[in-house]
């Protein structure tokens, strides 16, 4: 007969484990790895909104755990995030933040501002002190105007005209640095996100494969997701491979029957 | 709350085996402003009386009728901010499916939890029953449907019900106008009449409130121009 009220959530890092998890590192315990999305993420604002960009390459080390991930998560109709470092922690925590605008776009009957997002978001690191590893680049456009910030893992935040983030983030500013004025068009907002995007498909090689992009404007989103594919996957044969018998060499034969015999007789059928 | 000395539960059984305070929930919910829901066969509509205790109010500022999710509405009787409290909960819990299971909450899921939650408040410390029963209108692939939760958490499937002041006679005549494969714009229409049955007044497009939800499945509730339409076609 526990109260119907629930308890007061209890937040942040939990430091139960802390203490055995550093003797189990000093006894030689190798700590688990995690998938990590290497990634170039991007923004910009230009004339009538925002783009935003993001390559499709997950890595766990030096493995490319998925060729076409996507890394523009949705967080409201008009705002939208790119997340890079832990796969899981960028996940999680937009799938929460967006949740969370929702039951507030309900009880306010208003659309979704973008600093709302950028708030929540970084409430959440900062309470976990870093140990949410997730950067991420958070771009729309509400009743303000159109808005660019990034987020670091800490919960610190920039509000910015042009960002990248993750691994290929130098390769990828390097193009905006070079190329981006105010008042871009849309045509050249997509080019330009493209662009760097590509250097760090190419220069980074914890980015890979594919291009994402997201436009957003006043009233309008546009996810175009593999905008571009300067990667295809080109195959050695349609046919496939074919392994005949007598290429690989017999060394020993070894017979074991698995089915054993079954044998039927005649009884009585069971009593009711 | 559920943690002090005297934190037993305020509804307890009557010797003839009925829990009172839900009875007089129940009560409070006759009291309130008639509303009803009609189930079509390719939507659901729900409608309520607006009527304010004052001409003074900003009418434009109540809203009672209220979106759960995107494709799942819900109207009451009784009392608003019990059905505030509910509305809030019902959200979340909405919001916290999805979470888990990465689905849109099924209606009859959000139903089942709204209704759970109605029944904890019958049974824990400390608290007294919601005094608003709840029609709860809602499309998703099982097709349009329409339940009414009330304050003890017992929920039913409707083709059409009403609830409030006017209860009996609305029902006696939604029995009569109700057809299986009703229209859902007849289905508007015979909310309308239904509700201008027991209107102590002029009905208008400002004093009543309809929702609906089409194959489309968005939760709509319709602006006072839409009522408007719909009220000339009626008259």
């Amino acid at each position: 007969m526990a109260g119907a009220m629930d308890l007061p959530a209890k937040g942040g890092f939990s430091f139960d484990l802390c203490r055995r998890n550093a003797m189990l590192a000093e006894k030689g315990l190798k700590m688990p790895g995690f998938r990590k999305t290497g990634t170039t993420i991007v923004g910009l604002v230009f004339q009538d909104g925002v783009v935003l960009g993001a390559d499709t390459r997950a890595t766990e080390g030096p493995i490319v755990a998925d060729k076409n991930c996507e890394k523009i998560h949705f967080m409201a109709p008009n705002i939208y995030c790119c997340g890079a470092g832990t796969a899981a922690d960028t996940e999680a925590v937009t799938d929460m933040v967006s949740s969370q605008l929702q039951l507030h776009r309900y009880a306010t009957g208003r659309e979704s501002r973008v600093v709302t997002a950028l708030t929540l978001l970084k409430s959440h690191l900062f309470s976990y002190q870093g140990h949410v590893s997730a950067a991420l680049v958070l771009g729309g456009v509400d009743v303000t105007g159109p808005h660019l910030h990034t987020v670091y893992p800490h919960g610190s935040t920039d509000t910015l005209p042009f960002a990248t983030m993750g691994s290929g983030s130098l390769a990828a500013m390097s193009v905006f640095e070079s190329k981006y004025k105010e008042g871009l068009t849309r045509e050249e907002g997509i080019q330009l996100v493209s662009d760097a995007i590509c250097a760090g498909i190419f220069n980074d090689l914890g980015s890979g494969s594919n291009v994402d992009v997201c436009v957003i404007t006043k009233g309008k989103t546009e996810y175009l997701r593999n905008h571009q594919l300067p990667n295809p996957r080109t195959y050695v044969s349609s046919k496939g491979y074919s392994f005949t018998k007598g290429q690989t060499e017999v060394l020993s034969t070894k017979i074991t029957q698995l089915k054993p015999k079954v044998e039927v007789t005649e009884s009585d059928a069971m009593e009711e | 709350m559920g943690d002090s000395q005297y934190s037993f539960s305020l509804t307890t059984f009557s010797p003839s085996g009925k829990l009172v305070q839900i009875e007089h929930a129940l009560t409070a919910v006759g009291s309130g402003q008639t509303s009803l829901g009609i189930k079509a066969a390719n939507g659901v509509v729900i409608a309520t009386e607006k009527k304010l205790p004052s001409i003074l109010v900003d009418e434009t500022s109540v809203q009672k009728i209220q979106t759960l999710t995107p494709n799942i509405g819900v109207v009451y009787s009784g009392m608003g901010p019990d059905f505030r409290v509910l509305v809030r909960k019902s959200r979340k819990q909405a919001q916290q499916y999805y979470r888990l299971y990465k689905e849109t909450i099924p209606v009859t899921q959000l139903v089942r939890e709204t209704a759970a939650v109605m029944q904890e408040f019958t049974q824990s410390g400390g608290v007294r029953p919601f005094g608003v029963s709840l029609l709860i209108a809602g499309y998703d692939d099982n097709g349009p449907q329409l339940y009414q939760v009330d304050p003890s958490g017992s929920y039913f499937s409707w083709k059409a019900s009403a609830m409030g002041k006017n209860v009996s006679n609305a029902k006696t005549f939604l029995e009569k106008r109700y057809t299986e494969d009703m229209e859902l714009d007849d289905a508007i229409h015979t909310a309308i009449l239904t509700l201008k049955e027991g209107y102590e007044g002029q009905i208008s497009s400002n004093n009543i409130e309809i929702g609906v939800i089409r194959s489309d499945r968005e939760f709509k509730v319709l602006s006072p121009a839409e009522i408007k339409d719909f009220l000339e076609e009626v008259e």
